[in-house]
């Protein structure tokens, strides 16, 4: 199986949700609570979270 | 602990698969980084979430999810089941736990299209970094039977009781 590629390219330092199937960004916003409520409801579309800077350390587990 | 098998006849058998989703983190070594995400909402008092990618992670004890979601259902944190401190991403965390409904849709993130479990969710305060739950063994790897490979570069969720199926039962109860 593909894995889900994403360009996550212009949208550091916002909140994201991309479409499922494709995986391109269909809502960004500085406020998490904003890209939330966009994406409330909509079919096919999951909420990521924040996209980091250039530079920041990859994460084990969240932080 | 609910064990309902599906919320709506027309789902999909299981398994459900899921392919793994590349992480926005920087590369490792010069590649994209790929991890284990399900989709998954939180539910509670008539409320939902929208539909999140979920991190399965097999070391980590617990769910854990952004203090945001809690807010988002409604849920009084104050009047909580208990507290933990996690270590997370070299970090300490308090977790405030409330037993919720933890929905995983099929792998294209239909809203409708999901199956339910009960599941006690600790929720961290101000944790609104990248994805904003992680899946770990009580509450989802207790729920279902996970499988994930980065060689297939998918991950696949059936029912619990599958493992013991296909392996035999190896803990009784």
């Amino acid at each position: 199986m593909e894995p889900i590629r994403t360009d996550f390219k212009g949208y550091e330092g916002q909140f994201v949700a991309m479409d499922a199937r494709t995986g391109k960004i269909v809502i960004a916003d500085k406020d998490p609570r904003v890209a939330l409520k966009k994406a409330k409801g909509r079919n096919h579309v999951v909420f990521r979270g924040r996209v980091p800077y250039p530079n920041e350390p990859i994460p084990v587990g969240l932080a | 602990m609910s064990r309902s098998p599906s919320v709506l006849p027309e789902l999909a058998p299981l398994p459900w698969l899921y392919p793994y989703r590349e992480d926005p983190y920087a590369t490792r070594l010069g590649g994209p980084v790929f991890r284990p995400f399900v989709e998954i909402s939180l539910a509670h008092g008539g409320e939902s979430t929208t539909v999140l990618d979920g991190l399965v992670d097999t070391g980590a004890d617990a769910i854990l999810a952004s203090d945001l979601l809690a807010e988002q259902l409604g849920i009084d944190l104050s009047d909580h089941e208990g507290e933990t401190p996690h270590a997370v991403g070299g970090r300490v965390l308090t977790a405030r736990y409330k037993t919720i409904s933890l929905r995983l849709h099929s792998g294209d993130a239909e809203v409708s299209a999901y199956r339910e479990r009960e599941a006690q969710v600790g929720f961290v305060q101000g944790w609104h970094s990248y994805s904003f739950v992680l899946l770990g063994s009580v509450g989802f790897l207790d729920r279902w039977t996970v499988t994930a490979s980065r060689f297939a570069q998918a991950v696949a969720v059936e029912d619990r009781d599958v493992f013991d199926e296909r392996f035999g039962t190896i803990l009784s109860t």
